[in-house]
This record gives C-alpha cells, sequence and structure tokens, in this order.
C-alpha cells in the first residue's frame, strides 16, 4: 500500500517524478465543464473541425494540476502561474492521463514554491498538451495573507 | 474561421465577462473539506476572506476567447501562459481582455500572439499573460 508523507518544502525533490491514473474522457465531464467556465462552444458537443466533438483545451489541467496529490498529502495551496501547449485536441471516449516532472524549488520573499512540468497524452501515448505550472506551497500552521 | 490577413497588431478583441458563482467553483474543482475553493471556513482559516476560484478557471475563459479568434488553429496549435497575481473570490465577476501584440509566419500559416488578461470588478487585474495560436493564410 502506498504511503501518503505530508508535502513540504524539505520533503519535496528536483527530479521527483508524477503519474496519474487514467481518466475516461466522457460528454458528462466535457458538459459540467463547459457549465463551470460558462462555455458552451458547440464544437464541444457537435461535429468540429476535427470531425467529432472536442473538449475544452484546458479540460484535463486539473488533472496535471493534481499530480502531487497521488503521492502527498497536500495541506493547501496558491497556484502562481500555468502554461499550456495544446498539442492535439483532447476529445470524448479518450482515455488520458498526465505524468510531471518536478523541475524546480524555490523560496522567494518567504513563500515557497514548486514548478513543474507535464504531458497529458491518450491511451496510445500521443501528447496532447504539454505545459508547466508553478505552485506555491501554504505551509501546515500558517495563513496565507490573500485579502 | 478568420484568416491571418483580419487580424490587426494593436487589435482589441471583444472582451468577455464571466460571474464566479459558489456553484460554478464547485463544478470545477469538485466539493471537497479543506480545500480553499469550496470550504469557507478552511478558507477563512488560511487568511482568505471567502472561497476562492482556481486560477485555472481564468485560463478556460482566455482559451475561450482564442477559440473564438482561431477556432481550430488554437484547439491545435494554441500556447497560454498565465500569471495568477491576485485571488479571485467566489462572487466576483471577472472581465477578460486580449490585444493582438505580434503576428508572425509560421510553416503555411501565421501565428498571432495575445496578450492577455482578466480584471476583477474592482478594476484589478488578477490574471496576466500571453496566448497564441495559428491564423490559416487567405
Amino acid at each position: 500500500m502506498s504511503q501518503f508523507p505530508k508535502l513540504t518544502y524539505d520533503a519535496l525533490t528536483v527530479g521527483e517524478e508524477f503519474v496519474s491514473d487514467p481518466h475516461l474522457v466522457t460528454p458528462e465531464d466535457v458538459e459540467a465543464y463547459a457549465f463551470a467556465v460558462d462555455d458552451h462552444h458547440p464544437w464541444f458537443s457537435g461535429p468540429s473541425p476535427f470531425g467529432e466533438p472536442v473538449a475544452h483545451p484546458t479540460l484535463m489541467a486539473n488533472q496535471a494540476l493534481h499530480l502531487r496529490h497521488g503521492k502527498y498529502i497536500v495541506h493547501a495551496g496558491l497556484h502562481a502561474k500555468m502554461e499550456f501547449n495544446f498539442l492535439e485536441p483532447v476529445r470524448p471516449g479518450m482515455r488520458v492521463r498526465s505524468r510531471g516532472r518536478v523541475i524546480d524549488k524555490y523560496e522567494r520573499r518567504g513563500r515557497q514554491y514548486m514548478v513543474t512540468e507535464y504531458v497529458t497524452e491518450d491511451e496510445g501515448g500521443t501528447a496532447l498538451v504539454r505545459g508547466q505550472f508553478t505552485q506555491m506551497l501554504i505551509p501546515e500552521g500558517t495563513r496565507h495573507a490573500g485579502r | 474561421m478568420p484568416v491571418a490577413e483580419a487580424v490587426a497588431v494593436g487589435q482589441e478583441l471583444p472582451s468577455l465577462a464571466k460571474e464566479l458563482s459558489q456553484r460554478r467553483i464547485d463544478v470545477y474543482s469538485g466539493v471537497r473539506p479543506r480545500s480553499i475553493h469550496t470550504d469557507e471556513a478552511w478558507a477563512h482559516q488560511k487568511g482568505f476572506r471567502t472561497t476562492l476560484a482556481q486560477g485555472m478557471m481564468s485560463t478556460a475563459y482566455v482559451s475561450e476567447m482564442m477559440t473564438r479568434l482561431l477556432g481550430a488553429g488554437f484547439v491545435k496549435g494554441g500556447t497560454l501562459s498565465m500569471a495568477f497575481i491576485k485571488p479571485v473570490y467566489a462572487g466576483d465577476r471577472l472581465t477578460v481582455h486580449g490585444v493582438v501584440k505580434e503576428a508572425r509566419p509560421e510553416g503555411a500559416g501565421t501565428r498571432v500572439v495575445v496578450e492577455v488578461w482578466c480584471q476583477n470588478q474592482h478594476g484589478e487585474k488578477t490574471a496576466v499573460g500571453t496566448a497564441s495560436g495559428l491564423a490559416p493564410s487567405a
């Protein structure tokens, strides 16, 4: 059985890797996402220039962003930066998974950050989205002055 | 779909307005205890005045704006890079803006680069960045 240690700046290692479970993209996922972001483009439910419907390009971003949750208990954090390269459309019916690798960690103005590069792939290993993101760690017992 | 010749550097894109209701945040993030997005008491404990929208919701709004501009050339071949510089709270109203900064040849088309930002109802920028996609030439 996997152990889930608490995520701390010290526990985090540059170079460590994460992988998500595969996720079957369903029309219901696309519909829920359309509601959440209030974007009901007709390509998400009907024919598109790619033939069949496609998903919102950013649909699977949370799969990548949550990679660290598959290995650690994450107390709290804030998302600082996000980069996407949309290589191929995500489509309903695909089974997609994300892989990530910590490429940097640093402290700035008393705050701790981690940088992860990621790729989201279909079941055949075709890269759909690549990019990287920066997350701020909010250590246990502290508050973020975010007001 | 617009062609490269119809996109001009300096052109301001039609803005989008988005209401960040708690219900939409719940659907986006999934309702969980001890989440600054969906658990108001936990958000208070972490120093925020209420729950926050995920920064990623702003990237989705920019994606919508770019798909409206470039269509398939954003869905396949698009890029998006954003920094989240101020929290967005449940109940906020965001306006999403874009201005074309560059149009350069790439392959058989033109890569259109857009400066993008989101602004809350107080006029404060909450996220800034750039996005790009491919426009076919005529």
